[in-house]
């Protein structure tokens, strides 16, 4: 049957001689829009040979709100709400993006105390993300307990975030010129607490899950994506740095104050399984948490009273010109490709490139050869949030 | 017996062991919780958590203190906030709000459409007279999409504000 | 960068008459436009080039100035020694049939991008292998992010914009309120 995916040349099923004769036609499967790995309303129609996948097509745009054109009828501060919503278990990560797009346009300057603030908030939010990643990855692969152990800690920086911002999940806080509300110095002792109490929860979860036999044995050379791949479908944050790529933009390319922070990039190295595999890309995600804890220790040890807004005009008017900021994200780089006309209070087009959909494209590449079971294991490894793929 | 074979069966063996003692492993760490952990749930209607200040719900106006300057419903991505004003009636004294500014337009509605609301609170910090805040209150479900409209300028807004000011 | 690159590309490939959008200030991005045609043999060269070699292209985007429209490709390069961005624009001026070459030969990643901007721009790509529409359903009609687009009344039998879930009455109200006010101005003009 002609494959409707002839980019790359996809491997084709490894199917014994001897079952050879056996082999029918093959069976079209769909996973999802509603499946428990697929994270969201993602659907997958699979062509399988008995228990080995031939094609995946992945059909998205379920979640379709038309993000983009919405925010060319809203002015500047109107969409970061909209943006929230893009990545619902990253939003303030989001959030930082956008506002730094607009802020290089509009050349503000954020205090200092507010950027390191943002640095803080952004590095609980990307624990808080690895988290949850880690814990559905666990109940893709059928372990349930991990789940409730990744909950109890994401909820404690959940009830910081509501204390500090006002809500739990979609926040508004990260606002041009600055941030809305200031910490207080009762919420910045609760974030060190927290972080020492995480560093004994994350070495809690390697025992409990990363070093499972049979987690390993389901995950370990399971779902390749080979560097070269990884480059091709322009991979990032986890996935690239999976496939034992040392680059992370807050060290190769860095923007805020990340220069100032001393921290280790993790990446895949292969001691378990090899690189580019799942197993390595969750061990990454682990271990970025601590590689987190580590920021955040300096981030408060930096911080100094002060004001947390710039100086920014009433009504925001972006001058004309575009940029594409890019920032890193928990799943990966997030870009903002703004462009606005001059003298209009909306953005003229504002294009988000969101790492998940290119992390999507890339399933038809590893998809064939692999059984079901393992392709759901790959699903779970990317890390999907499909409010990000389909905006 | 060849080499290859013993080998073969030590693995076999030895990656029985390793996968029975890593489970073991795990579930020691989770047995640990079996005695000792209090419940951290609560018993819902019974017990309230007790909401952060900052926490957004409910959004309330006190109509008294509204000057009709509708920035609000300018700031409002979702475009859920519906005012309308007419000039005083001439004659009439100009009342203040509380924080001293004089109140020079008749408000004659102002409705939110709640279930439109999308809490991000940009409609609060552009006010004025800071009479638009949001209220603690998130018990509001309702039987109909119309039932989510609030009339803020309803005869009974008083008694309405009064439970929510409680909470 | 900018500069050298513009030469690099005029010298190597024919045609492409690349050309510099320079930044005015440090608002901005500098982008290179190129020649619609050449975009092909363009970007291969960009990825295969020794000197400025770019390995990974981040987004296609496009962007609708009524006149013509625009498909920006995003270009990446990562590596630790020398990061480095490019913006490279191409213009479109059919609205009806307009295309372009694919790259998706040069970098598979160029796939679902190029689907999203047929999707939503209406720019077919050629030697596309999978030319579908990927966020809207396959037979919506219309491009959604062009600026002149209006949304199609039915979409299978159901009605796009419903009149039941919109808030009229309190919308009217506020229309009758400034009729109200316009009377009342033109009277005592009277």
């Amino acid at each position: 049957m002609q494959s409707r995916w002839d980019i790359g040349e996809p491997e084709a099923p490894t199917i014994n001689k001897e079952t050879e004769q056996l082999k029918s036609e093959l069976l079209t499967l769909n996973m999802g829009p509603q499946h428990p790995a697929t994270h969201g309303v993602l659907r997958i129609e699979i062509w399988t040979d008995s228990e080995i996948v031939a094609h995946a097509i992945p059909h998205l745009g379920y979640l379709h709100r038309c993000m983009e054109k919405h925010s060319e009828n809203m002015d500047y501060r109107g969409v970061i709400p909209y943006v929230d919503r893009l990545d619902y278990l990253a939003a303030m990560n989001m959030e930082w993006g956008y506002v730094m797009a607009v802020e290089k346009m509009l050349g503000t300057e954020v205090p200092r105390r507010a950027e390191l603030l943002r640095i803080v908030t952004a590095e609980l939010q990307r624990i808080a993300s690895h988290l949850m990643a880690f814990g559905t990855y666990a109940i893709d692969l059928g372990a349930f307990s991990p789940f409730l152990y990744a909950f109890d800690m994401r909820e404690k920086i959940l009830r910081i975030f509501e204390e500090v911002s006002g809500a739990r999940l979609l926040y508004n806080y990260i606002w041009i010129g600055g941030l809305w509300n200031d910490y207080t110095d009762d919420q910045i002792t609760r974030v060190s607490a927290f972080c020492d109490e995480m560093l004994v929860e994350a070495q809690k979860y390697h025992e409990l899950l990363s070093m499972n036999k049979i987690f390993i044995e389901r995950t370990a050379n399971v779902g390749v994506f080979s560097l070269q791949d990884c480059f091709d479908y322009g991979a990032t944050g986890p996935i690239l740095r999976g496939s034992g790529y040392k680059w992370d933009l807050r060290k190769n390319k860095p923007y805020s104050l990340y220069s100032e922070f001393d921290f280790d990039v993790p990446v895949g190295t292969g001691e378990i399984g090899q690189p580019g595999d799942c197993w390595n890309r969750y061990i990454v995600r682990m271990r970025e948490v601590v590689e987190s804890v580590k920021i955040i220790r300096q981030a408060i040890a930096k911080l100094e009273p002060g004001s947390v807004m710039g100086k920014v005009p009433k009504i925001i008017k972006l001058p004309k010109g575009e940029v594409y900021v890019r920032s890193e994200c928990p799943r990966g780089e997030l870009g903002i490709h703004l462009v606005s006309q001059g003298e209009s209070k909306v953005p003229y087009r504002l294009k988000v490139k969101s790492p998940c959909f290119t992390h999507v494209s890339m399933l038809p590449r590893v998809a064939p050869g692999q059984m079901i079971a393992d392709f759901v294991a790959t699903v779970g490894s990317i890390d999907i949030v499909l409010g990000e793929v389909d905006r | 017996m060849s080499t290859a074979t013993t080998e073969s069966v030590r693995e076999y063996f030895a990656d029985m062991i390793n996968g029975v003692v890593t489970t073991l492993k795990g579930m020691w760490i989770t047995s640990k919780y079996v005695w000792g952990v209090t419940p951290v749930s609560i018993e819902y209607p019974e017990v309230r958590e007790v909401l952060p200040e900052r926490s957004r719900m409910r959004l309330f106006n006190d109509v008294q203190n509204c000057i009709s300057c509708t920035q609000c419903a300018m700031a409002c991505p979702v475009d859920c906030i519906y005012i309308a004003s007419e000039k005083m009636p001439e004659g009439s004294e100009i009342k203040k709000t509380s924080n001293g500014q004089p109140i020079r337009l008749l408000l004659t509605q102002f409705v939110i459409d709640t279930a439109l609301c999308c809490y991000c609170g940009l409609c609060t910090t552009v006010c004025p007279t800071e009479c638009l805040t949001h209220s603690h209150d998130y018990e509001f479900s309702q039987y109909t999409i119309d039932g989510m409209k609030y009339d803020y300028l309803a005869p009974d807004v008083i008694a309405w504000r009064d439970r929510i000011v409680k909470t | 960068m900018h500069n050298e690159l513009v030469d690099l590309i005029n010298k190597n490939v024919p045609g492409a008459s690349a050309t510099l959008n320079a930044a005015p200030d440090a608002k901005s991005d500098s982008t290179i436009s190129v020649d619609a045609n050449s975009i092909f043999k363009v970007v291969q060269f960009l990825r295969d080039n020794t000197t400025m070699p770019f390995n990974a292209l981040q987004c296609i985007s496009g962007v609708d100035y009524l006149d013509y429209m625009e498909v920006c490709y995003v270009l990446g390069h990562f590596d630790v020694n020398a990061p480095r961005d490019l913006i490279l624009k191409v213009k479109v001026t059919d609205r009806v049939n307009g295309n372009l070459d694919s790259v998706v030969s040069v970098y598979p990643a160029a796939n679902f991008q190029e689907r999203e901007v047929f999707d939503m721009f209406g720019i077919r790509f050629n030697n596309h292998p999978d030319l579908r529409r990927i966020l809207c359903p396959d037979d919506w009609q219309g491009w959604p992010l062009r600026k002149d687009y209006v949304a199609q009344k039915y979409y299978a039998d159901m009605e796009v914009y419903p009149d039941g879930k919109m808030n009229f009455e309190d919308r009217e109200f506020i229309v009758r309120q400034d009729m109200i006010k316009k009377a009342q101005l033109a009277a005592a003009k009277n």
